[in-house]
């Protein structure tokens, strides 16, 4: 079996302290495999946008373990001194709204993380081009973000997320603002570049007409994390 | 690494122009008060290299003849003639006045001197020089008057027969260069009612009306009416000679006040525009911290827009240095678009100025690096804001 792209195991947050003190996550334990898409599901208050910013090494989890691609990031403490190289070049992010850097044009929206990891400016554009024409809004390369459609935007926001080859990406309702045939696009999409690139990625959504595309579903309740055993499953 | 400010300040031009504007007619009249104070220090220079003298000689205990009055007899040039070093001296009379012209009235220099001898017009750019005694004058260009114009100095009308440039008092007022004797009567000759009136106070004074001495009175009021004085000698020193060592003399020997051009150039643009300075700097100190909150307002509300991106610059992996260094080139490029448009309407609104504004290369420099450095400071409070945002902001919950 290969590595686990990510591996969580009693996982805990908690806010504040004594008595005001509130635990949004409780001990959540997750393992999910290169190429794989998980949902996650949740009510509201349920800990989703938590675990989804502890996964993100955003906000640092009160204990517990968490791995990305075999590498142990977090044990008690973070074991890692620099978390934006981390997110940079090992988690990919897709927004509810994509985000887009509005005085950017597609491509450097796309180039920008290879060129802040130090690459070549050409080098970083061709490598943000071809995920580009993979996301089929290659023809759209020179236009500004408030050119696109709200479909275009997501797959340029998936572009970026992809763009650096991250083990990881995690995607926060990114079929929000879509109606029913582009949100089931993007989940196609997400699915095929899972499956191309290796890459685990981690769906939190509402969405209903989505959850049936899973590979896995996971549960998030009070803090807790529960898989669904379901058979058949598939993109 | 793309430029991420050089593309935000193309994405969003207008707004980067707009606010330039606002920003540039700001530091334009930075740019003017710190002009027109250079103005003021080249029209007292302009004066002296003028007046083509080495050597003042003023009443004593004063500084005459610009900064205070001073009163000389006007035969003390021939006793100054006689001193070792001393080229070339001239009575010079300075009088500020108004003149009537064209239903205004223009305030002018009144300078009274001797043709061919140290006060004279060093040029002219149109016309001729005084060519008579009495009743002609060439006036500076400022003034307005025109050639063959007749004008009114006190009782007398004059004729302009010659035009100049650049030729003003410290203040910056345009001078009118006439006959001394002319001058003289001008500055120091009583009108026709005062002379009536002295003449019979004279009379009534019988310590100076003693029967038996015919023609004391007369004496006594022929003395009152005189003219003969003069504000100050303008000495050429003779080559080989020393201004200092010549001054020395003078003062020594004549007990008179004897400035060199050094010490003139002292006196009126240390002293005398000190005042004047010390507002314009308290002014531009002003304007500084003004355009420095402004800059600092404008550059933080733009930040605040662009929260959002910039948490997402954040939660994507990138520096703080980075997005430190984007809100800086911002707020230096909206410095360098203002500092531009300000030299542009600077430039273009100097001629206009009542008095001489000089803006020199080397201010814009200073004012470009001043500008430059306002800026970044100004960016500071719009980059603790940008460095506080949290990058969690970016996703949902």
């Amino acid at each position: 079996m290969a590595t686990p792209a990510i591996e969580v195991a009693g996982l805990r947050k908690r806010y504040g302290e004594g008595e005001a003190a509130v635990d949004a996550l409780k001990g959540v334990d997750m393992i999910i495999h290169p190429g794989e898409v998980v949902g996650l599901i949740g009510p509201s208050g349920s800990g989703k946008s938590t675990l989804l910013k502890c996964l993100g090494a955003v906000i640092e989890p009160s204990a517990g373990r968490m791995a990305l691609a075999g590498q142990t990031i977090f044990d008690e403490r973070w074991k890692i001194r620099d978390l934006r190289a981390l997110r940079r070049d090992s988690i990919g992010f897709v927004f509810q709204a994509p985000y887009l850097i509005p005085f950017l044009d597609v491509t450097d929206n796309v180039a920008l993380l290879p060129m802040l990891a130090g690459k070549p400016n050409h080098e970083a554009r061709r490598q943000a081009m071809e995920l580009l024409e993979a996301l089929d809004v290659g023809h759209r390369a020179k236009a500004s973000p408030s050119e696109l459609s709200g479909g275009e935007q997501q797959r340029v926001a998936i572009a970026r997320a992809l763009v650096n080859r991250p083990p990881v990406i995690l995607a926060d309702e990114p079929t929000a603002p879509l109606d029913s045939e582009r949100a089931l696009n993007v989940i196609r999409i997400l699915n095929r570049m899972a499956g191309q690139y290796q890459t685990a990625i981690i769906v939190v959504t509402h969405d209903e007409k989505i959850i049936p595309t899973f590979q896995r579903l996971y549960h998030i309740r009070d803090g807790r994390t529960f898989e669904e055993a379901g058979e058949g499953r598939s993109a | 690494m793309i430029s991420l400010a050089g593309r935000d300040i193309l994405h969003s031009w207008s707004k980067y122009v707009f606010t330039g504007v606002g920003l540039g007619l700001l530091i334009g009249v930075t740019l003017s008060m710190a002009g027109i104070y250079r103005g003021m220090v080249d029209d007292a220079q302009v004066l002296l290299r003028n007046s083509g003298a080495d050597i003042w000689v003023v009443q004593q205990e004063t500084l005459g003849p610009y900064a205070e009055p001073s009163s000389l007899r006007d035969d003390v040039y021939r006793s100054v003639l006689g001193l070792p070093g001393v080229a070339d001296a001239a009575n010079v009379t300075y009088l500020n006045m108004q003149i009537r012209h064209d239903e205004r009235d223009v305030r002018v220099m009144a300078v009274g001197f001797e043709p061919g001898q140290p006060g004279e017009p060093p040029f002219l750019s149109a016309g001729r020089h005084i060519a008579r005694n009495h009743y002609e004058v060439v006036a500076d260009a400022r003034t307005g008057f025109r050639l063959g114009e007749r004008i009114r100095i006190r009782r007398q009308d004059h004729t302009v027969v010659g035009l100049t440039r650049r030729m003003v008092s410290s203040s910056g007022d345009p001078m009118v260069f006439l006959p001394l004797k002319d001058a003289q009567e001008a500055q120091f000759l009583k009108d026709n009612d005062a002379i009536v009136n002295e003449r019979a106070r004279t009379a009534a004074n019988p310590a100076l009306n003693r029967p038996g001495v015919p023609g004391l009175l007369d004496a006594i009021q022929a003395s009152q009416t005189t003219s003969r004085s003069a504000n100050a000698v303008l000495v050429r020193v003779a080559s080989g000679w020393d201004s200092e060592q010549v001054a020395e003399g003078i003062r020594r020997w004549k007990h008179l006040e004897a400035f060199t051009r050094v010490q003139m150039e002292e006196i009126l643009v240390s002293k005398l525009i000190e005042t004047s300075a010390r507002q314009i700097g308290t002014f531009l100190v002003i304007l500084a911290i003004v355009s420095a909150a402004i800059v600092s307002f404008i550059i933080y509300t733009m930040t605040l827009g662009k929260i959002r991106e910039l948490a997402v610059l954040k939660l994507i992996g990138t520096r703080n240095r980075t997005i430190a260094g984007m809100i800086l080139q911002e707020s230096l490029g909206l410095g360098l678009i203002g500092f531009v448009i300000g030299k542009t309407v600077a430039t273009l609104w100097a001629p206009y100025f009542p008095k001489y504004v000089l803006l020199l290369p080397g201010d814009a420099i200073r004012g470009l690096v001043a500008v430059m450095l306002v800026c970044a400071l100004a960016s500071l409070v719009a980059i603790r804001a940008a460095l506080k945002v949290d990058p969690a902001t970016a996703i949902g919950g």
